[in-house]
């Protein structure tokens, strides 16, 4: 073996140049896989402690109250002989009652009872408005910078706004959000508020700008803008990669501009716009800074649907209950909701640390991480699928 | 003749095919509205920008005139007057804890055994009634009941105790500081615990006192340093006693001032409201109202004139303090009972000649102060761009100082970019240039994804798990000898540091691997041609072409960690004070609070309008000018750097 190695002309030669060679190699590899040992040991963490609170061994195997019960205040009971029967506020009386004389201590633990569902359904509320109006406008944009505009100092400044856009601190996001859709954002109204900014009479009623007050809209609107830089940036590259000859085609059969691009450009860059956006949901789902003043709340007990509504009379003809169910679609906007990522920020910061609250948190932080990581991997996984799919 | 038939009218082949006529609607090309409605929505970025720019102004800008205002009372009311003296008064708590710090110490060596003994006993008393708690609350219960329960009653009860106190006392851990025979009769003694009995077992008497007689023998020893530390700690109290005379006056006049203004804001509001109104009756009644209402503003002259009369007194004791202090100084013992304890003794000789040397220039600022020196506008902007206190909710003055906020954020930026640059750096160098294809499928999807966990969660994940890690690393004995180990704070700087970095790396990892990317092929094959290795080629070719894209990675890389919220919120520890930089690097590992923190938690409690909400939305104005320049910088840096097209 020795002898066949000295014969071999690309064999190493174990000078210190190569030495060098292969510790910087191994330094530089040694980095990189730091970063991916932290990034999965923080999620194997995450999995670890947070998937016992969220699957059971037995059948169903999910922690049904977990996910389908509105968060509430814990109520833990001990008894004499140092059992611990946890409860909520209403089961609390009962069992002391029962208990009686062995009666000993109670415990509350504020947010960690019950489930996640408010704050899944709010969060879910404020992703289908935020991206809605985010797809619309970016979508919108991307058409006019990669389609029609040709250089110049208008698409310019709007390249340089996009990219400033995408720097902003999201929290400063919240102050303009607070500042623009809580307090000013005009309204039709016939009793404008006092500290309305400015009303404008209409026929039947007012324009009155005096913000919408922290709920969906506001928090949806100020998330919109919080992705819009990336659903601009992202659409525009898959408008790009549609091949020129398709619109020159087009062109050429004496297509109208607006064909050739509803035609022949959309059609194919689709896929691409709606995969590039769901990493757009997981960043809005993500947010927590933005909705902190526009849209969030710690603490409701009511799903955005359950608003109270004065009882119709018993011979309501079909309009009343079909204007009703209409005021009742539109309360769910108007609602201030929970959010799943500031559910998290008030169990982690808001309230003292113990093995109740503990076991909230590691189950919101787990269901939250494996929807939005979902979204994510799902992205990635589909923007290499079309890829493939797509070679012009 | 025949008559040729009369040409057929058709419309000039030209015409029919460009059809001239061209379909519009309301008089414009559909083609160009469609134009414009997207040329219009691709704006929509440029207004957002603008927007936020006009409303953070409309909320913030007035921050200046109500500051100014706020300022004005401060400085009128007299409170600026107290504060010459009590700013620098307040450094003689800190150095008297330190003194007492230093007793503490000396002391601690001659007393730790006893006192070691003493606290053993007491904790395992605390266990065995810990342990018996289920068996002794009933009794407990029972005892207070009135009339007191029958023997009978009590009985059982009784034996449950004495039966699970037996037990806790035999299973009792007693530590090694005992001797066999004196761990035997704490068994005896603590078996015999009930809650019958308050006064204390014998052998915790004897251990108390013994700690007592060599406490006062320690004491004694280091006599001439609890003297001083004693002396110290009495200095000013009649300094105290006159300020604090003086201070509850001006916090006085300035109440008045304050009720005034809030109820003369109320009466123009009422006045406004009159002046709209079209009922006479009601405006009449507004009127009326607004009037009742009316009050004067505290006159300030004369308000400060018992406080400016004490004007002299008030020297003469800060004279005298000045005095004591240097004398503190002098008399202060070189050496304390143990190395920490000098450190901490050479420290407060150094302290304490300028302690009292601020409070005479202080004396200086006493006899010249006047109420009626106009506050201008530039002290107001130093007074928030140079401010060093952040103090909200006090009772006696708001300070809105930026300068603390901001060092807590740029500290924890460059701990943050220090960690992360070298790590996605090297990423991205052995991505592009060493990886195989199939480490790439690991290496780049992974990192994506980080990009996609919520900062919430990373805020949580430092709260609940590297917080905990890092005090854990900092309490191995063999790594005391790193700076700031062992650390006093779970959530710190360095923690929000770490965090932060990994929220970074993904956006410093894909520009800095774009720009290895776009370093031209001709770069590359001409080093391979002149013979370099692998590795000069990336280092001496590939890196330094790509260096301008790898600068504008970590710009746009401490962007987003300045602007950051979550994980500095949850994280850094929250305390707004300017960190201590005197210990060295070791400050990394204090708490601190951030721009972006403060936003987060103050803004949801303040009344808006308030000069403190204003403050805030100056901070925000001041985030958005740092993200903007960090961005123009990005992109000078990429621009003037550009590598010619190959």
């Amino acid at each position: 073996m020795m002898s066949n190695e000295s014969a071999n002309p690309f064999a190493g030669d174990q000078s210190s140049a190569q030495r060098r060679e292969t510790t910087v190699r191994w330094l530089l590899r040694l980095s990189t896989f730091l970063i991916v040992a932290v990034t999965v040991s923080i999620v194997a963490h995450i999995f670890i402690k947070g998937a016992p609170i969220t699957f059971r061994k037995e059948f169903p195997f999910v922690n049904v109250k977990f996910l389908t019960e509105l968060p509430g205040t814990l109520h833990v009971i001990f008894d004499k002989q140092g059992n611990a029967i946890e409860t909520d506020v209403n089961g609390a009386d009962g069992i002391k009652k029962q208990l009686g004389d062995n009666f000993r201590e109670e415990k509350t633990i504020s947010y960690s009872g019950g489930g996640i569902l408010g704050p899944i359904v709010g969060t879910a509320l404020l992703v289908v408005v935020s991206v809605t109006i985010a797809l619309f406008l970016g979508v919108c944009s991307a058409i006019y910078l990669s389609e029609y505009a040709s250089k110049g100092k208008r698409v310019e400044m709007i390249r340089l706004a996009i990219l400033n856009l995408a720097g902003v601190p999201s929290v400063v996001f919240g102050l303009f959000g607070l500042g623009a859709f809580v307090l000013t954002a005009p309204v039709l109204t016939d009793t404008p508020h006092e500290r309305s900014l400015l009303v404008i009479p209409l026929l039947f009623t007012k324009l009155s700008f005096q913000g919408w007050d922290t709920c969906v809209l506001s928090g949806g609107f100020t998330l919109a803008f919080v992705i819009l830089p990336v659903i601009i940036t992202a659409s525009e590259q898959c408008l790009q990669a549609v091949p020129q000859g398709f619109r020159e085609t087009s062109m050429a059969l004496g297509a109208t501009r607006w064909q050739t691009i509803w035609r022949a450009v959309l059609p194919f860059a689709t896929p691409g716009i709606l995969t590039s956006s769901i990493l757009g949901i997981a960043r809005a789902a993500g947010e927590t800074a933005p909705i902190m003043f526009t849209a969030a709340l710690a603490f409701k007990d009511k799903l955005p649907w359950q608003k109270d509504m004065p009882p119709l009379p018993a011979d309501a003809g079909m309009f009343a209950h079909w204007e009703q169910s209409v005021q009742r679609f539109l309360g769910i906007f108007t609602e201030s909701v929970q959010a799943l990522p500031y559910h998290i920020y008030t169990l982690a910061a808001r309230i003292p640390h113990n093995e109740y609250s503990e076991r909230a948190q590691y189950g919101s932080v787990f269901v939250f991480l494996v929807l939005v990581a979902s979204l994510a991997a799902t992205s990635i996984w589909m923007r290499r699928r079309l890829r493939g799919k797509y070679k012009w | 003749m025949v008559d040729t038939p009369a040409p057929i009218e058709r419309p000039p082949l030209r015409d029919l095919i460009l059809r001239k006529g061209k379909r519009t609607i309301v008089g414009a090309d559909p083609q160009g509205l469609i134009r414009g409605f997207f040329a219009a929505n691709s704006s929509v970025t440029i207004i957002v920008l603008a927007l936020i720019m006009i409303f953070l102004l409309k909320e913030g800008a007035g921050f200046l005139g109500t500051y100014k205002h706020e300022l004005e009372i401060y400085r009128r009311a007299g409170l600026e007057f107290c504060d010459i003296v009590d700013r620098p008064l307040s450094e003689q708590q800190e150095l008297s804890s330190k003194l007492r710090r230093a007793v503490t110490t000396s002391v601690d060596p001659i007393i730790q055994g006893v006192r070691a003994r003493r606290d053993a006993a007491f904790l395992l008393k605390r266990e065995v009634e810990e342990q018996t708690k289920l068996a002794r609350e009933p009794l407990a219960a029972a005892l207070e009941k009135e009339p007191a329960p029958a023997a009978t009653e009590l009985d059982p009860l009784r034996q449950q105790v004495a039966a699970a106190t037996q037990q806790a006392a035999a299973k009792m851990n007693v530590p090694d500081v005992f001797t066999a025979d004196e761990a035997k009769r704490l068994r005896d003694e603590f078996a015999k615990l009930t809650p019958e009995v308050s006064d204390l077992p014998p052998m915790l008497m004897e251990l108390s006192a013994a700690f007592t007689v060599k406490d006062k023998e320690a004491k004694q020893k280091f006599g001439p340093l609890v003297d001083a530390s004693d002396e110290l700690e009495e200095a000013p109290e009649e300094l105290r006693g006159v300020l604090d005379e003086l201070k509850e006056e001006v916090l006085a006049t300035k109440e008045a001032a304050t009720t005034h203004f809030t109820l003369e804001e109320g009466r123009q509001k009422l006045l406004k409201a009159a002046s709209k109104a079209k009922d006479p009756q009601e405006k009449e009644d507004l009127i009326k109202e607004a009037d009742a209402s009316k009050t004067d503003e505290p006159n300030y002259e004369e308000s400060i004139k018992p406080v400016l009369e004490r004007r002299e007194e008030l020297i003469g004791k800060v004279v005298a303090y000045a005095a004591a202090a240097d004398a503190a100084a002098v008399n202060l013992p070189k050496e304390g009972g143990t190395a920490e304890a000098t450190q901490l003794l050479t420290e407060v000789r150094a302290a304490l000649p300028l302690h009292a040397k601020a409070l005479r220039d202080g004396v200086e600022s006493l006899r010249t102060w006047k109420q009626d020196k106009p506050v201008s506008i530039f002290t107001v902007i130093g007074a928030f761009f140079f401010g060093t206190s952040w103090l909200t909710n006090s009772s006696w003055q708001d300070f809105f100082g930026f300068v603390p906020l901001l060092v807590g954020s740029v500290v924890i930026a460059l701990i943050a970019i220090v960690i992360a640059t070298p790590l996605s750096v090297a990423a991205a160098i052995y991505t592009n240039q060493f990886a195989s294809d199939r480490e790439k499928e690991i290496i780049k999807p992974v990192i994506e994804f980080i990009q996609a966990i919520p900062s919430v969660v990373l805020g949580f994940i430092g709260i609940s798990l590297v917080g905990d890690l890092i005090k854990e690393i900092s309490e191995v004995p063999w790594l005391g000898w790193l700076p700031g180990f062992p650390i006093q704070e779970r959530l710190n700087m360095f923690n929000a540091g770490c965090l932060l970095a990994l929220m970074a790396v993904p956006t410093m990892f894909s520009l800095a691997e774009d720009a290895l990317n776009n370093v031209p092929q001709a770069y590359i094959d001409a080093s391979d041609a002149l013979g370099a290795t692998k590795l000069q080629t990336v280092f001496r070719v590939i890196v330094p072409a790509g260096l301008s894209g790898i600068a504008a990675a970590i710009l746009l890389g401490l962007g987003r960690v300045i602007g950051e919220t979550m994980v500095v919120l949850l994280v850094a520890g929250n305390r707004i004070a300017i960190p201590d930089f005197s210990g060295g690097p070791g400050v990394i590992f204090q708490p601190a609070h951030t721009l972006t923190g403060i936003i987060a938690q103050e803004l949801g409690e303040v009344s808006r309008g308030s000069a403190h909400w204003q403050a805030l939305f100056m901070v925000g104005i001041v985030l958005f000018v740092i993200s903007l320049a960090v961005n123009g910088c990005a992109r000078a840096v990429v621009r003037r750097f550009e590598l010619p097209k190959a």
